[in-house]
């Protein structure tokens, strides 16, 4: 995964494509088999129009203007054309898609976008129900979450995440279903760092104490592992 | 830097070549468009010379048109010298024949003391109207083509900046 290299923070789009990567391989890790049909509609689209440019362009090279001019026409309009159609397969279709894939003949369609300079990771869901019909769900949430003060991908809160949220994951992963995500098991406190924070609500602050004293007397569940 | 291409996937690494590919045909195609619709091979020429001063100096950009063939005295026409694959904007002074036989132009630059009879090619005192002339300007703007002229006296400045171009367009993920 991509938890290796580090990143930087303050980047949002440098967080957002991160997560990107590392959330087809959570999905291809729970039998989500994993459909590339958008991105190849697309690549088609675009090296096809491409093809035509790169001919036009050999040919004019080669042959001259004069020898050409019949088919410039044709293949500046043809051209224009697959690129129209590249531009509304990335905006009307794709709308950000950076995963589709089914399992149990669950199909599923995940979108994500950030507002800028906002570091907030929005998940557009679309998934068939048994009755065949499709449905979307709309979760967010700070990237803070998963990744550390020093720019580093965590994938159990992000998980976490994902399948808390969205019950198509939940039920293909019950494992990583928290309640309060982030200090919901054990070995999400071990490993969220700094994020904690970012997850406390006003109300629960006696819960907020609790899981502090807890630390501080060294009753921490977790193996004790030295924190970043 | 390139570490970060290495570690793409196939269709990633495709997805992000095509990002550059298009930026360059799209570049190309806009050019052949405009092409088409001026009927030139080239509608959109750098002034090189001084020869046209004080109408247009060095590094004037030029708009050309090529319909409508009958050119009048007066006009303003860009045509290459058989052999030779360089641009000149002169001032059409003399015109023979038109209508049934082909029309046959001689020009001068302003800014030149003599007519372009020395620069044509050998044996020929006159251009020929359908195959010499590549336009007519109609419009221009000062000073901007001056990047192409220190991009065709300084080759190398011309790789620079499509490799420069080509590295951020592939490197970036915006």
């Amino acid at each position: 995964m991509a938890s290796e290299s580090k990143i930087s923070v303050y980047s949002v789009p440098d967080l957002k494509n991160t997560t990107d990567d590392a959330l087809p391989n959570y999905l291809s890790s729970l039998k989500f088999k994993q459909s590339h049909y958008f991105t190849d509609v697309r690549l088609i689209l675009g090296y096809a129009a491409v093809i035509i440019g790169g001919a036009l362009f050999y040919f004019d090279w080669t042959l001259g203007w004069d020898k050409t001019k019949q088919w410039t026409l044709p293949a500046v309009i043809i051209y224009f054309l697959l690129n129209g159609a590249f531009t509304y397969w990335i905006y009307m279709v794709e709308k950000g898609a950076i995963f589709a894939g089914e399992r149990d003949g669950v199909k599923i369609v995940i979108s994500t976008s950030f507002d800028k300079y906002i570091p907030i990771y929005n998940v557009t869901v679309r998934h068939t129900t048994p009755q065949n019909q499709w449905k979307e769900i709309k979760v967010k949430a700070p990237f803070t979450r998963w990744f550390t003060s020093d720019g580093r991908f965590v994938a159990k809160p992000f998980q976490q995440f994902l399948a808390s949220e969205i019950p198509v994951i939940g039920k293909a992963d019950p494992g990583n279903v928290v309640e309060e995500i982030g200090r919901g098991t054990d070995k999400a406190t071990e490993t969220t760092a700094s994020s904690t924070s970012m997850n406390v609500k006003i109300n629960d602050l006696a819960g907020v104490l609790n899981h502090l004293q807890e630390r501080g007397t060294g009753k921490t569940p977790g193996k004790g592992k030295k924190r970043g | 830097m390139l570490g970060a291409l290495g570690g793409m996937q196939p269709r990633q690494l495709a997805a992000q070549v095509l990002n550059f590919a298009l930026v360059l045909s799209t570049a190309f195609m806009l050019w052949k468009g405009l092409s088409v619709i001026a009927d030139s091979p080239s509608p959109i020429v750098v002034v090189l010379s001084g020869s046209m001063e004080p109408a247009f100096e060095r590094g004037d950009l030029l708009f050309l048109w090529n319909r409508g063939l009958d050119t009048q005295i007066g006009e303003i026409v860009v045509y290459n010298v058989r052999g030779k694959d360089i641009p000149i904007v002169h001032r059409v002074v003399r015109r023979f024949g038109g209508g049934k036989t082909p029309l046959q132009l001689l020009t001068k630059g302003d800014n030149n003391a003599a007519d372009d009879t020395e620069l044509y090619a050998v044996g020929q005192s006159y251009l020929n109207r359908k195959e010499d002339v590549i336009g007519s300007v109609v419009g221009y703007v000062p000073m901007v083509g001056y990047v192409t002229i220190l991009l065709s006296e300084y080759p190398w400045l011309k790789t620079a900046m499509l490799g420069l171009m080509g590295l951020t367009v592939v490197l970036q993920r915006e």
